[in-house]
This record gives structure tokens, sequence and C-alpha cells, in this order.
């Protein structure tokens, strides 16, 4: 099959600074997500697209660097007894119907209103969503790091768990048991803020922790699952269409498998709740990134008038700060990792070795 | 991770090299052909798979690498189960209770 939107697509010419760029965002990314189980991607497809790759190439090669990532972190966790394998099957079902509702709902929007419109949708989106479930995210990881207890099951999810609504199914890993049906939405949900904003996971891993009621660590970790299968599927469809350029792909990924497992490892050093402080941290930080993407789209739309200067430096700035977003992240899961180490230090046990032949 | 396990536990150095050699020979392959790979695998439709299949190879070899260097590098998880917590058991639904039937015999 020959695509006609091959005719005329152009693939960059790759230069030390492209290479070292994509390897270390990579890297960056594959930290963030192989400790909050998402995260990456939405600083490397417009990061590629500022290199000069068409966006279409630039989602493709950066889902197909998630897939093989993803599988490498929850193969890793899963060893640590972090990965419900069920429960990421359970959502990955109902995801792949939300991606399908997400997409669709995206067509009607380009119809209606065109490519700004489109825009402002996902901008909008990812500003309501982040700032919301994010807020909420660090200030419940706050409320736990101010108790000094452990991680509470959230009350929701307590009432949820005490409904018999068959089918119910129970969860080994997580330790829960609670009826498919409400497993149900927050699959749904990831699924159509996957295809929106390209990161499920910023509803998933909550919707997870809040609605069905398991931990963050065990959240996160199954999270990497979901990606894994969400993630194969929309390569595939990509590569059908000749979009996926293996160079950028496997450059990432050269950055991404070395940080994955670093993130991966760091969720045994670290306390429960720091998981949530990261995830959190991350959503706010990106929110104000995409808040001020939202002025050009009302621009576009002809709503507010502004100066192309103004644009292009809400733009860089916009840019910049979700640049920051998984700087920060990163430094913030290095230095927990570092605290965490030294505190585990004279009684640490590491676990057994670890042989990766079968990744 | 600690002073104990590294003298303990043998770093895997030797797979670190192997393995390391393996991707060294993996991304040269596809770099030094880039232009041809790049036409072949952007064909679309049952090409589809190569792409596919080369990122699940590079994830073995450079996993496995990635792993190995971790672990020579003395940083490895800690041994520490996830917290359970006590589950909470759903309320049983009350039994039905038995309708009474009306039988009309015409």
């Amino acid at each position: 099959m020959h695509d006609l939107a091959l005719e005329g697509l152009k693939f960059i010419d790759l230069t030390w600074m492209n290479i070292g760029f994509l390897f270390v965002v990579g890297f960056v990314g594959g930290l963030v997500s192989g400790f909050i189980g998402s995260g990456g991607a939405f600083v490397l497809t417009p990061g590629m697209m500022s290199l000069g790759v068409p966006a279409a190439v630039a989602v493709a090669s950066n889902m197909c660097h998630k897939f093989p990532k993803a599988m490498v972190g929850a193969y890793k966790r899963y060893k640590y007894g972090q990965v419900d394998l069920k429960l990421g099957l359970v959502m990955a079902a109902s995801a792949t119907v939300g991606v399908q509702a997400g997409i669709k709902i995206q067509e009607m929007i380009l119809a209606k209103w065109g490519e700004a419109g489109s825009n402002l949708y996902v901008s909008l989106s990812f500003v309501t969503v982040l700032i919301i479930v994010g807020g909420y995210v660090f200030y419940d990881a706050w409320k736990t790091h101010k108790s000094g207890a452990g991680e509470q099951v959230s009350s929701l999810a307590l009432r949820l768990q005490k409904i018999n609504l068959p089918p119910m199914i129970h969860f080994k890993t997580a330790g829960l048991t609670i009826s498919l049906w409400f497993t149900i939405p927050v699959g749904f949900a990831t699924g159509m803020l996957a295809a929106t904003i390209a990161v499920g996971g910023f509803v998933g891993v909550p919707g997870m922790i809040y609605v069905i009621g398991a931990t963050g660590l065990i959240s996160s970790a199954t999270e990497l699952v979901i990606a894994f299968l969400m993630g194969l599927g929309g390569s595939v469809k990509w590569a059908i269409h000749g979009m996926v350029d293996i160079r950028l792909t496997l450059i990432i990924l050269a950055g991404s498998l070395l940080g994955v497992q670093l993130g991966a490892i760091g969720t045994t050093y670290v306390k429960e709740h720091m998981i949530k402080v990261v995830m959190g941290t991350i959503m706010i930080v990106v929110a104000v990134s995409r808040a001020l993407a939202v002025p050009k789209y009302l621009e576009e739309l002809g709503l507010v008038s502004m100066s192309k200067s103004t644009i292009s430096i809400l733009d860089l700035v916009s840019f910049l700060i979700m640049c920051l977003a998984l700087a920060v992240g990163a430094v913030i899961i290095l230095g927990s990792m570092w605290k965490g180490r030294l505190a585990a230090e004279p009684h640490a046990a590491p676990i057994v070795t670890e042989s990766y032949e079968h990744v | 991770m600690t002073a104990t396990h590294s003298a303990t536990k043998k770093k895997p150095v030797v797979k670190t090299v192997v393995f390391g050699a393996i991707t060294a020979a993996l991304y040269a392959a596809v770099f030094s052909h880039a232009d041809s790979i790049l036409q072949l695998f952007t064909k679309g439709g049952y090409y589809a798979a190569l792409p596919i299949a080369t990122v699940f190879v590079f994830s073995f070899a450079h996993g496995a690498f990635a792993s190995n260097l971790w672990s020579m590098l003395g940083i490895e998880a800690i041994t520490k189960q996830p917290a359970k917590r006590p589950e909470v058991r759903p309320v049983p639904r009350p039994a039905q209770r038995p309708r009474p039937r009306v039988r009309l015999s015409v």
C-alpha cells in the first residue's frame, strides 16, 4: 500500500545537535515515564516539530518509541511486583474505545472550526484537566507528606468497592475487588485524553488511584501496560501509512530505555507519595505552558487581536515551560532517589539478579 | 547498591559489554544505511512490520544493555514490597424473597 500522504513528505536531515536533543529529551522523558507511568510525549512531539519534522511524522515516530519504552518499563516494574496485569488489560480495553470517541470528537471540531479550533480545544482540554486533576493529585501528596501517614484509599474508591454490581473483578496485585462497570469510565477517559492530548496517563493514573483505589505505585506501573498496548496499536496504524521515521524513533529509544529503567528503579527508593508529587508538579507546569498557547489560537479564530511578535514570544515561552516541566520532574525524581538511597544504605538489600533475556 | 552488596555480588561487566556491542552494531547497521532503510520502512502497508519488528529487536538488545549498565554502576532496586491495603469486601445483596404467584384456572 502506498499512501498519498507520503507524496512530498519530508524526512529531516539529522545533525549532531538534533541527535543530542532527541537523546536527552528521550532520556528525561523515559525517566519520568518509568517513575510515574507516562510523560515525555508532550515535549517530544512539539520538540521534533520545532526541528522541522512534519506533525504526522513527529506523532508517529514518538508513538513508535513510546510502546517499546513502556514495555521495558512495565517488565521492569512487573519484576518488582508493582504491575497489576489484569487491571492493565481491563483498562486498555476500555481505553481503546475512548481513543475512538476522542478521535471522533476531534474530527467533529476540526470539521466545524478548522485547525485553530481543534488546537484551541486541545489546549483548553490540557489546561482544564491538568489544573483540576494535577492540582488534586498535588494537594493529596502534600496532605500525605504532612500527616506522615501512608497513602490512604480515597473515600470514593472505598464506596465504589462496596457496591456489588456484577461482574465483580478481583485485582490481585492491587489487592482490591471492584465492579467492572467502575473501571470502564476510567479506561474510557484515559483513552479519550490520550486521543486529545497524547498523554492518557494524566487521567489514567489518578483514575486508578482515586476511583478504583489502587496505590500510586501500582497505578503508575499498571499505566505502563496500558501505554504499551495502546502505543503498539497506534504505531501499527501509523506504520501502515508509512509515517514512522525509524531514525528518530531509534535515537529517542536510545535515551529513553536508559531513562525508563532508572525511573523504574527509582520507585523502589522513594516514599509512595513521591509519585503523586512528581505527577502533580508536572501536570501543573504543563497546564501553565498550554495556557500560554491559548491566545495564539484565539487570535487565529479572530476572537482576539495580537501582534505576531507577542504570539511568537508566547509560543517560545510555552515550549520552554514544557521542557521545564520535564526537567523539574527529573530533578525531583533524581533528588528523591538520592535521598532514598542514602536512607536505605545501611540495610538495603538489592533485588535478586535480573536478567533481561526476555525483554 | 551497597558496599556489602558490591563485595558479594559480581558486577555484570561481561553482559554489559556483550549487549552494548550488540546494541552498537545494530545502531551502526541502521545508520550506515539510513536512507535506504528509511525508504523501505515508509512504504506503508505490509512494510509496517519492519519498523515495529525493529523497535522490538532494539528494545531487547538495548534494554538488556541498559539494565546491566545500571547494575554495573551499582544502581539497583532495593527490596520493598508494595504496601498491601486491607481489602474492602462488597456488601452482599439481600437474598431475593420468593414472589407470590397467582394461578388462574379458566
